[in-house]
This record gives structure tokens, C-alpha cells and sequence, in this order.
């Protein structure tokens, strides 16, 4: 058996703000095909380390790969990691996708168009390719009925299976979740849930922030759990939530029964 | 009676003629303060601290300061300045219809940058994040993303601005423009009749600035995708999940 090629490496990230060290150094890769769940307390660092890996925050260190090619990250002259080729760094985010916890739709666009933006106007691809990946992306998420609806009308589950359909348009290499059914109703979040599990059946390369357990437990096919900025401990969802998991893991899960 | 209104009659076919010229200072002061206001605001955002400092400059400068003697400085202060007096720009300087716009345009520039400034930070982070985690950058982000956004949260205040600069147009009267206002005060100093005189000039006024608020209101709806006729096919009635 052959393994699969990594989509996403990340070497050692670190990140501060201000006096406060967010991440002291995380390392992290993603093979093709893997869903990788990412748990951890409030304000652990999940959504900056997210965030550092399409490069939405600069880390102060490390190295981030997509495929094998290496984020415009070098040492300005003050010794501080910065993004040192813009284009470059875009051109890295196309291949990678983000689903945010409160859906962030384009408002002045319809549905339809909110999926062909980044295809059409970043990609150039061809349009009439494109309205086609769009309707079926659409069709899939359960929102082809509402093509011509302003995010806006939609409800919080129904702008999120949006911005998943959106999130696919390029098809990119990686997707990254980050909390998407936090900001859900109770009912809405399994409608969304579904999606994503069908998404990693279909063998999508994923990271997903999140705090359904139970679905970092069945769905994923790596648990990390971050603590005080570091992996405390990460392993296949069948040892995380087995016996022989880390006790702070295991206090995260249940804290009532320390 | 009769002769009264036969009095407002020729008045206001008088005061009409001169609408073009209020129209005119209206018009290129307005384009103009917008352009200059969209490079005021994208300076304000500069990462380097030159733009943001000049940016602030003028602002503290033209919102400081009354436009009526910024007309005054432009128009009467230049004339004193020999190299403006002797040079290629005299032509410029002498009229008073391109000073009062040169000053309006300098005046309003840093209210519209403002007004401008204060609806970028209010563009939601998260619409730009998204344009910016697919791949987005520069002008396409600012087209596609930021813009739509800055605008339909601007226009609001920018109608206001427009209104205001409506009025202030008459202060080209001043420095003996014959805009409305200007032909108004020449009529009175024939006839004295002082009321009926200002009063048609505000009914014009009113009339102007109701065109314009119709206008801009429009655009508003017009840009309000909650009203917006849907461009592709009709919503479907209910919009409940359809799974
Ligand atoms: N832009 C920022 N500036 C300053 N502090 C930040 C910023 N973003 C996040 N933080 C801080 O970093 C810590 C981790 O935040 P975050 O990554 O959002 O955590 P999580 O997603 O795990 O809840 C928090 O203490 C938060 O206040
Ligand atoms: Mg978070």
C-alpha cells in the first residue's frame, strides 16, 4: 500500500500576539484524502493556526507547504517572518478553501453567483464550466432551489451549505473548517455535518476546527488536540477516544468527571 | 395682483437661466471631491505613514477651516501671488466658477474621505477574509468584495454631502458668479423686492435637491439586495430547507 502524498505540511508554526504566545510551535501534515479534526479549549489557538495556514495571519515561524510548494515566508530584515511575495501567496491560497464559523457569504451576490465568484474572477475559468460545477455543487448541498437568493434570506444552515458549495467551486486540494456549525442551531448543524461527512467519504483532503465529538470520533481519520499552544496529543479518532487516550484529553471530553 | 405674479414670473425665468451654472459647480466639484475623497481614503489605509499623515493633514485643514474663505484665499489671495498672477495658471485663477470648484472640491473632498474612511471600517472583516482565503487580492478584492460593501454603507451620508454641497454652491455669488444665488441678489438690487426674490431662489434650490435625493434614494433601493429584482430566476416562495 502506497501512502498518499501530503496535501498541506506545516513545520513548527509559533505565533504571538503581543506578549502572548497563541502557538509555540506546531507541526502538522495532511495526506491526501485525510480529515483531520482539530480540538481544543476556547481560545487555544485553533482558528490562528487555521488561520496561518492559507496565510490569513503570518505565523512568526515556520514553514507551511501546499503540495510541494513552500509559502512565500522569509526573515525581514528586523528577523521577523513576513509574506514575501503577495502574488505568490495568493496564488497559494487558490488551491486551499476556508469555511468559516459565520458563513462570511459575499452579501451583494446571489447564491449562484457567491459559488462562481472566485472559479470565474480568480481561476478565469471558463464561465459556462463553471454555472455547470456551480448548479451541481448547488444541487448537492440542497440549495439548487435558491440559486437567485441573497444570503441574507437564508437561513444560518442554508448559508453555510453555501459557503461549502462556494468553498468547492475551485476545487481545491485542501479545505479548512473552522467551527462551521458553531454558530448553527441545534437542527441546522447535523443538516451540515451530513455535508461535511459526505465531502470526506468523497475522499476531500479536510481540517476541521471543531466540537462535535462526535464527528471528529466517526468522520475523521486523525484527532489533535491543542492545548496552551502545542499538540498535546493526537492520534486516529479510535485511540483519542479509547482508554489509553491523554488524560488532559480525555479532561477536555469530560471535565465534570475530574 | 396680477402684476405680482407676472414679477415672479419673469424672476424665476431669470433665475433659471442661471441654474446651469449652479449645476456646473455642482457637478464638476461633486466628480471631482469624489475622485480626489477615493485617494484620500485609500491613503488613510497606506501602510506607509507619509500618505496616512497627509491624509489627516488635509482633513484637519479643509474641515477646519470655513469654505467661504477658502473661496476667498483661492480667489482673491492667489491673485496676489506674482508667480500665479504671471503664470500659465492665471487663466485659471481669474474665473471665479473655477475657483469656487477648485475650493469646493478641496472642502468636500476631505468630508466625502470621511464618510468614505469610516464605511471601509465598517466593510465586515469576514466578507474580505473570504475574498481573501480564495485568492483574492488587490484591485479584484477592492472590485469584487470591499467596494459593493463601502458603498451601499456610504451612500446614505454621501446623499447628505451632496445636498450640503448643493447649497454651498450659492457661495460662488460671493465672488460675483452669477449662479442662482448670484442672479438673485442682482435682480434685488434692481427691484428690492427682497422676499419674492429669495423665495423663488429657494424653490429652486428645493427643487434641485429633491431631484438629486429622488436620484440617489433610487440608487440606494436600487443597490439594497433585500428589493432588488432577482436577476435570475424568481425566489422560490417558501424557503424552508428542501431536504
Ligand atoms: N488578531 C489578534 N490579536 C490579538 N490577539 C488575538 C488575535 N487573534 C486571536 N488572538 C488571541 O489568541 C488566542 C487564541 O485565539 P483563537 O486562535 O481564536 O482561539 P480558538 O479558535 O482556539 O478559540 C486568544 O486568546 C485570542 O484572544
Ligand atoms: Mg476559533
Amino acid at each position: 500500500m502506497t501512502v498518499p502524498p501530503p496535501v498541506l505540511t506545516a513545520t513548527n508554526i509559533r505565533k504571538s500576539f503581543g506578549d502572548r504566545e497563541v502557538l509555540a510551535g506546531i507541526s502538522l501534515e495532511a495526506r491526501e484524502g485525510e480529515v483531520i479534526s482539530i480540538l481544543g479549549g476556547s481560545g487555544s489557538g485553533k482558528s490562528t493556526f487555521l488561520r496561518c495556514l492559507n496565510l490569513l495571519e503570518v505565523p512568526d515561524e515556520g514553514q507551511i507547504a501546499i503540495g510541494d510548494v513552500q509559502a512565500p515566508l522569509t526573515r525581514n530584515r528586523h528577523g521577523r517572518l513576513e509574506v514575501s511575495d503577495g502574488r505568490a501567496a495568493a496564488r497559494l491560497r487558490t488551491q486551499t478553501a476556508m469555511v468559516f464559523q459565520g458563513f462570511n457569504l459575499w452579501p451583494h451576490l446571489t447564491v449562484l453567483q457567491n459559488v462562481m465568484e472566485a472559479p470565474l474572477r480568480v481561476h478565469r475559468r471558463d464561465r459556462d464550466e463553471v454555472l455547470a460545477t456551480a448548479r451541481s455543487l448547488l444541487e448537492r448541498v440542497g440549495m439548487a432551489g435558491f440559486h437567485a437568493a441573497y444570503p441574507k434570506r437564508l437561513s444560518g444552515g442554508q448559508q453555510q451549505r453555501v459557503a461549502i458549495a462556494r468553498a468547492l467551486a475551485t476545487n481545491p486540494k485542501l479545505v479548512l473548517f473552522d467551527e462551521p456549525t458553531s454558530a448553527l442551531d441545534p437542527e441546522r448543524v447535523r443538516e451540515v455535518l451530513a455535508l461535511m461527512r459526505s465531502l470526506a467519504e468523497e475522499g476531500r483532503t479536510m481540517i476541521v476546527v471543531t466540537h462535535e465529538m462526535a464527528f471528529a470520533r466517526d468522520v475523521s481519520s486523525r484527532v489533535v488536540h491543542l492545548m496552551n499552544g502545542r499538540v498535546e496529543s493526537s492520534g486516529p479518532p479510535a485511540h483519542m477516544f479509547g482508554p489509553d487516550a491523554s488524560p488532559a484529553f480525555r479532561a477536555f471530553l469530560s471535565p465534570a468527571a475530574l | 395682483m396680477g402684476e405680482h405674479l407676472t414679477f415672479i414670473g419673469s424672476v424665476t425665468a431669470q433665475l433659471v437661466r442661471a441654474v446651469p451654472v449652479t449645476l456646473l459647480i455642482l457637478a464638476v466639484s461633486g466628480v471631482c471631491a469624489t475622485v480626489l475623497a477615493t485617494g484620500l481614503t485609500a491613503m488613510s489605509v497606506a501602510r506607509s505613514p507619509l500618505p496616512r499623515l497627509i491624509q489627516r493633514t488635509w482633513t484637519f485643514l479643509f474641515r477646519g477651516t470655513p469654505l467661504i474663505l477658502q473661496i476667498f484665499m483661492i480667489y482673491y489671495g492667489f491673485a496676489m501671488v506674482p508667480w500665479i498672477r504671471h503664470g500659465l495658471l492665471w487663466a485659471a485663477f481669474r474665473d471665479p466658477v473655477f475657483c469656487t470648484c477648485l475650493a469646493m472640491t478641496c472642502c468636500c473632498s476631505a468630508y466625502i474621505a470621511e464618510i468614505f474612511r469610516g464605511a471601509l471600517a465598517a466593510v465586515p472583516r469576514g466578507e474580505i477574509e473570504a475574498g481573501r482565503a480564495c485568492g483574492m487580492t488587490g484591485f479584484l478584492l477592492l472590485r469584487r468584495v470591499i467596494a459593493p460593501s463601502l458603498i451601499r454603507i456610504a451612500l446614505p451620508s454621501y446623499s447628505n454631502e451632496i445636498i450640503m454641497m448643493t447649497k454651498s454652491t450659492s457661495l460662488a455669488s460671493t465672488i460675483t458668479v452669477l449662479d442662482i444665488t448670484g442672479v438673485a441678489q442682482q435682480v434685488i438690487a434692481h427691484s428690492y423686492r427682497t422676499l419674492d426674490v429669495f423665495c423663488a431662489a429657494a424653490a429652486l434650490y428645493l427643487l434641485i435637491n429633491a431631484t438629486l435625493s429622488t436620484l440617489l434614494t433610487a440608487l440606494e433601493r436600487r443597490l439594497d439586495v433585500d428589493r432588488a429584482p432577482t436577476p435570475l430566476a424568481p425566489i422560490p416562495p417558501t424557503l424552508e430547507p428542501l431536504s
